[in-house]
């Protein structure tokens, strides 16, 4: 059958390409001018001190084999430790995932709920003085800076309105930590301080995280339900005869829907991208800021537990979307 | 019959029965918003002003340093002797003094910790081991501990403060491959201090609840609880003092934040004077920067009072010399480099080595004063035809850079602050060329006459040989422009407006907040 | 089956007459016109043109009025005159980047897309390695590793943005390889090279041309948050995402400094992503279908 042949042939690749991954980050982090052993040594360690520190790190023998060593302290589930929170990366990936799990689901959740619902009525009422309004959003959407859509919002609700909280994920420590996810554990706990707080901090970063991904759902799913009312079975039902809600729903709807389903698991993956400069802008605690200041900090097994985290998450994402698109619509071969 | 007046007086008190338990419960609160995090629990392992709130609340030493100008206080030692030979400290112990756990200190806790300092090379130990070798202190008896120093030291005092206490018994509990409990106490607390470790996250902060049983009084007010968060941007920071979120923050905001926080109803500034010198080492070992001419040259081309006056709006003082103007060993008739381009393009000339490529000006990353004051150098030096690039790096990459001459920027700005009250926490430990490697030594200086005045100074222990000595020093290294000095800073510190009791010293920043109560 | 376009100019007045009718596209070329006058001409248009790298602290964070249009940075520079400065750095990195990733991607992705077997899919598998990593990620690793400066960042930028390239032209190719005018010319001994420049490339140009117009805003984007995060151009180059950081201290009272960077940053891409998709629209309406996320 094609799709198990697609998924067979594209799992044969999954651990090539991820190797190569590994490769390209650690030829990169490698290459770092700063010296992270003299780092983990400390400040009033002596030369001597730290060549031997590096030698019992491993970091004196050839990049080849350090990279070996490196896979098969991986295949035990040991990612090394950071240089800078002195703990198991695995630890450290662990505890900074909810953070931006969390966020870029409720952007995730915004996006929809706001995204479809406008795309489809864009579309109905094609040309009017609405559709040419989302077209504007949707257009700006994809023009501006996320960055610079945070602090905009920053400067709006945080600090002339006081409706939000400036940045961060919560003020102080968080609620117990059942799932680390601050609405659910909150939710859990029946802490309602704690819910409401972890809202309004979610506010911003969601919006300006959304913002960008509304636009493509509307995008796609105007251009989805246009397609749709276009084609020649819509035109036959119409000309019988059925009344215009029927066709919208029963079949306009559906059709649209499923392209836009597939849309929503790459979405899913760019958000995770997006989310980098935007936790950037919130110094929200999640994976995003814990990438950028592993590489500003030279902490090489950090920045390589990143890159075998996004990686991974790529290309399973990837490849599902293929397996979902030839199944949905077997005249849109994935090549 | 209730007439109306005892009706009045038994509703009264019923309020007052109703209010004045819930008074008696509620705990007074502080939460102060710290710049930097907290990454370690561990008073060994730190020695910097951003962790400081630790040790001053957590943990006791022998002595502290107190109010400003700063004096050295008996904290845990009642007092000391000195041998005629400035070689032997004997601190007699206070009685009575109890660690968190209830276990009682001893004198073999101090040499514990002594040891333990040295041990592990981190925070104090650098400054330690230049005058105590691993082994030689002694608990002479339960309340006596004996320090034996290499050679006299007059800083040796200054420094002891930051021999912090902690409880040996329950760190040799959870030693691990003898690293001297160090894992464990990153996480946890092993002090006597007057507040107690209640929580902690690296990535958030730590709670801490006030220890009734801790040796000094307390007053008649107090606070139960404290809270150090990591707050990074200044601007959350300010807005979160103005709505009242917290009731502390740092006090070295830029001028712009100052302002506003002066204007917020909430808040109060108390300004103090205080040591914390702005500077920009130069690399004195790499061509063309050896050549003094070319170090002056550069002196004269910083425009200070445009930085001091215009970008920082005046909030902080020009400083021409490597000591604080408000410390003592400061050469008063020495007045420094001023911005003048005429005088810089004269010193380029006779200058015998060429400046032929980009001079390189590196800055702190997140700290945009020193983005800024290296931009204003940049153009400066663009104005004597000069090239540069500019380079920046987070703070322990950059101490890393400037551990050695070849990987040092030519010119990287930063402050040094009040890590002990001594001339030689600046001067000293700048100009030093047996200090080369550490960060504040980043100038590379080499100068045996001026490495004799500051052995000289170290040695004495009589003030006014030690004031010469470091006077004569600062001459010939302002002279040589081994540096450049830009200001010393004031203290702005934001506090909520009904606290009492901040006692601020250059040392602490006033983040000792056993002193500090709510006034109303 | 698609014939090829005739000659090339009559086809490209063909697109530009197209083009004319489409009024966003329109309104895109506008914008995108302004932003190379403004590079072109900042000499001439800056009112402090000396203001790049010449400080008046005095000045400092003044708001907009009739000496400074759009009011002075924390140096008291000229915001206006540096956002026109800026201008040109923004297209000397956008015009680099995208040219470099296209004259890396088309040739990979024509030879992955004419081969057959474990080759192409190699060169395929490498492609999806640079796109596994967030392109923001893999850029800020790159600029961090050769240090923050114009050329490193345009370096950066190449190497994440040249799979998108080498996709587009490989599916574009193994579709034509299936239309019969190609198998035809394969079956009459025509050359590979000849095949690929005379028939291949020329059908191929219209998704290159739309991918490298949307492109533009991309890289522009991601060369801004670059420049934001501190790993663009060191100071006092003023690059539009670096003045956007650099303002963010003084936020609320200097919103002057943050709102003017922004706004340049988002007419220009508008104006790329106005002017992609009124050429998407104009060379192959087909395009607008099939469209996925993954090819925006």
């Amino acid at each position: 059958m094609r799709l198990l042949a697609l998924a067979l042939h594209r799992l044969a690749w999954f651990v090539p390409t991820l190797l190569g991954l590994l490769v390209l980050t650690f030829v990169i982090s490698r290459v770092i001018p700063a010296d992270p052993v003299a780092l983990v040594a400390g400040e009033t360690a002596t030369p001597a001190q730290v060549e031997a520190l590096r030698r019992q790190l491993g970091y004196d023998r050839p990049l080849p084999v350090q990279f070996v060593d490196y896979l098969a302290r991986l295949a035990r589930g040991d990612m090394g430790t950071s240089i800078f929170t002195r703990r198991p990366i695995v630890q450290d990936l662990a505890h900074r995932l909810p953070a931006t799990i969390e966020l870029t689901v409720v952007a995730m959740v915004v996006s929809v709920l706001a995204g479809v619902p406008l795309g489809v009525v864009s579309a109905l009422w094609r040309n009017s003085p609405l559709d040419h309004a989302v077209r504007v959003v949707t257009v700006s959407g994809l023009a501006i800076a996320s960055f610079w859509l945070g602090i905009m919002l920053q400067l709006l609700f945080a600090m002339r309105l006081g409706w939000t909280p400036l940045n961060g994920r919560l003020q102080g420590f968080p609620p117990e930590a059942i799932t680390g996810f601050y609405l659910v554990d909150a939710a859990l706990t029946g802490d309602g301080p704690a819910f409401g707080a972890a809202l309004r901090h979610l506010a911003l970063p969601a919006a300006t995280l959304a913002f960008p991904a509304l636009a493509t759902l509307v995008r796609f799913t105007r251009a989805g339900v246009l397609d749709v009312m276009q084609s020649n079975f819509v035109l036959y039902e119409r000309a019988m005869g059925l009344p215009r809600p029927v066709i919208v729903w029963k079949y306009t709807l559906r059709s649209a829907l499923t392209s836009t389903v597939t849309q929503i698991g790459l979405l899913f993956g760019i958000l995770l991208a997006g989310a980098v400069v935007t936790e950037a802008v919130f110094d929200w605690p999640g994976i995003g800021t814990y990438a950028v200041s592993s590489i500003l900090q030279s902490d090489y097994n950090a920045v390589m537990g990143f890159t075998i985290w996004a990686g991974t998450i790529f290309i399973v994402v990837n490849l599902l979307v293929d397996v979902v698109q030839t199944l949905v619509d077997p005249r849109e071969r994935a090549t | 019959m209730i007439d109306r007046r005892s009706w009045l007086v038994a509703v009264l008190a019923l309020v007052l029965l109703a209010v004045l338990p819930s008074a008696a419960a509620a705990q007074t609160r502080f939460v102060f918003a710290n710049e930097s995090p907290y990454d370690t629990m561990d008073p060994h392992a730190a020695f910097d002003v951003g962790r400081v709130a630790v040790r001053l609340n957590l943990y006791d030493g022998l002595y502290r340093w107190l109010d400003n100008p700063p004096k050295l206080e008996p904290w845990l030692a009642e007092s000391h002797t000195v041998s005629p030979d400035g070689l032997t400290y004997t601190f007699k112990l206070r009685r009575g003094v109890k660690f968190h756990d209830g276990a009682e200190m001893t004198a073999e806790d101090l040499r514990y910790s002594a040891e333990r300092i040295l041990a592990m090379k981190k925070g104090a130990a650098a400054l330690l081991a230049t005058m105590i070798a691993p082994g030689s202190t002694k608990a002479v008896d339960r309340h006596t501990v004996q320090f034996t120093l290499t050679k006299p030291a007059a800083i040796f005092l200054a420094v002891v403060p930051e021999v912090h206490v902690v409880n040996s018994a329950l760190l040799k509990k959870h030693e691990k491959d003898g690293d001297w409990g160090a894992a464990w106490l990153t996480s946890n607390e092993a002090g006597s201090g007057s507040y107690q470790l209640s929580r902690y996250d690296p990535a958030v902060g730590f709670i801490a609840k006030r220890f009734a049983g801790h040796f000094m009084p307390w007053g008649q007010k107090w606070i139960d609880e404290i809270e150090f968060r990591t707050v990074k941007e200044d601007n959350t920071r300010v807005l979160g003092m103005i709505k009242g979120d917290y009731q502390g923050t740092g006090g070295y905001l830029p001028n712009d934040q100052v302002k506003r926080l002066r204007e917020a109803a909430n808040v109060k500034i108390v300004e103090q004077e205080s040591m914390r010198i702005k500077m920009f080492q130069i690399n004195n070992q790499r061509p063309p920067l050896n050549d003094v001419h070319v170090r002056r040259a550069i002196s004269y081309a910083f425009d200070y009072d445009g930085f001091n006056k215009d970008i920082l709006g005046g909030s902080v003082e020009r400083n021409p010399v490597p000591i604080p103007n408000n410390m003592w060993g400061v050469p008063r008739d020495v007045k420094g480099y001023t911005y003048n381009l005429d005088k810089a393009k004269a010193e380029l000339a006779l200058a015998k080595a060429k400046v032929d490529r980009p001079i390189t000006i590196g800055y702190l990353q997140g700290f945009s004063q020193t983005e800024q004051a290296a931009t204003v150098m940049a153009n400066g030096l663009r104005k004597l035809g000069l090239d540069t690039k500019l380079t920046s790096e987070v703070w322990p990459t950059m101490v890393e850079r400037m551990k050695k001459p070849e990987t040092s920027p030519d010119l990287v700005v930063y402050w040094i602050s009040t890590y002990y009250a001594d001339p030689n926490n600046w001067i000293g430990e700048m100009f030093h060329s047996g200090q080369w490697g550490t960060f504040k030594a980043s100038s590379f200086y080499k100068n045996p006459k001026v490495d004799e005045l500051l052995d000289v100074a170290l040695k004495s222990t009589d003030r006014k040989v030690r004031e010469k000595a470091y006077q004569d020093a600062a001459r010939i290294v302002v002279d040589e422009a081994a540096g450049i000095w830009v200001y010393n800073t004031k203290y702005f510190g934001p506090w909520a407006k009904n606290l009492e009791g901040i006692r601020f010293s250059p040392i602490g920043n006033g983040q000792e907040i056993r002193w500090v109560y709510y006034a109303k | 089956m698609r014939p090829s376009k005739g000659t090339s100019t009559s086809a490209a007045w063909f697109v530009v007459r197209r083009l004319a009718h489409d009024r966003s596209a329109l309104v895109g070329l506008i914008l995108i016109g302004a932003l190379l006058l403004a590079a072109l001409l900042a000499p001439v248009l800056a009112t402090h043109p000396d203001d790049v790298f010449e400080l008046h602290p005095a000045l400092r964070l003044q708001a907009p009025s009739g000496n400074h249009w759009l009011g002075t940075d924390r140096m008291g520079a000229d915001v206006y005159s540096r956002l026109l400065f800026g201008a040109r750095i923004t297209i000397l990195i956008g015009v680099i980047a995208v040219g470099a990733s296209l004259l890396i991607g088309v040739p990979v992705g024509l030879v992955a897309g004419h081969f057959h077997g474990w080759f192409s899919d190699l060169l395929m598998r490498v492609s999806d390695i640079f796109l596994a990593v967030p392109q923001v990620v893999l850029a800020i690793a790159i600029a961090q590793t050769l240090g923050p400066s114009l050329p490193n960042v345009i370096l950066a930028l190449s190497a994440t943005y040249w799979p998108w390239f080498a996709r587009v032209v490989y599916a574009e190719t193994r579709v034509l390889q299936k239309e019969i005018f190609v198998e035809s010319t394969v079956a009459l001994g025509a050359s590979p090279w000849r095949l690929t420049a005379l028939h291949v490339l020329p059908n191929i140009a219209s998704p290159i041309i739309v991918r490298a117009s949307i492109g533009m805003g991309f890289t522009i984007l991601t060369a801004a948050a670059l420049g934001f995060l501190g790993l663009g151009p060191p100071p006092p180059t003023p690059e539009w995402g670096r003045t956007i950081a650099e303002s963010r201290e003084f936020l609320p009272d200097a919103w002057w400094y943050a709102t003017a960077p922004g706004l340049a940053i988002f007419l220009t891409v508008m104006g790329f992503n106005l002017l992609g998709d009124g050429l998407r629209d104009v060379l192959d309406p087909r395009l607008r279908r099939g469209r996925t996320a993954r090819d925006d």
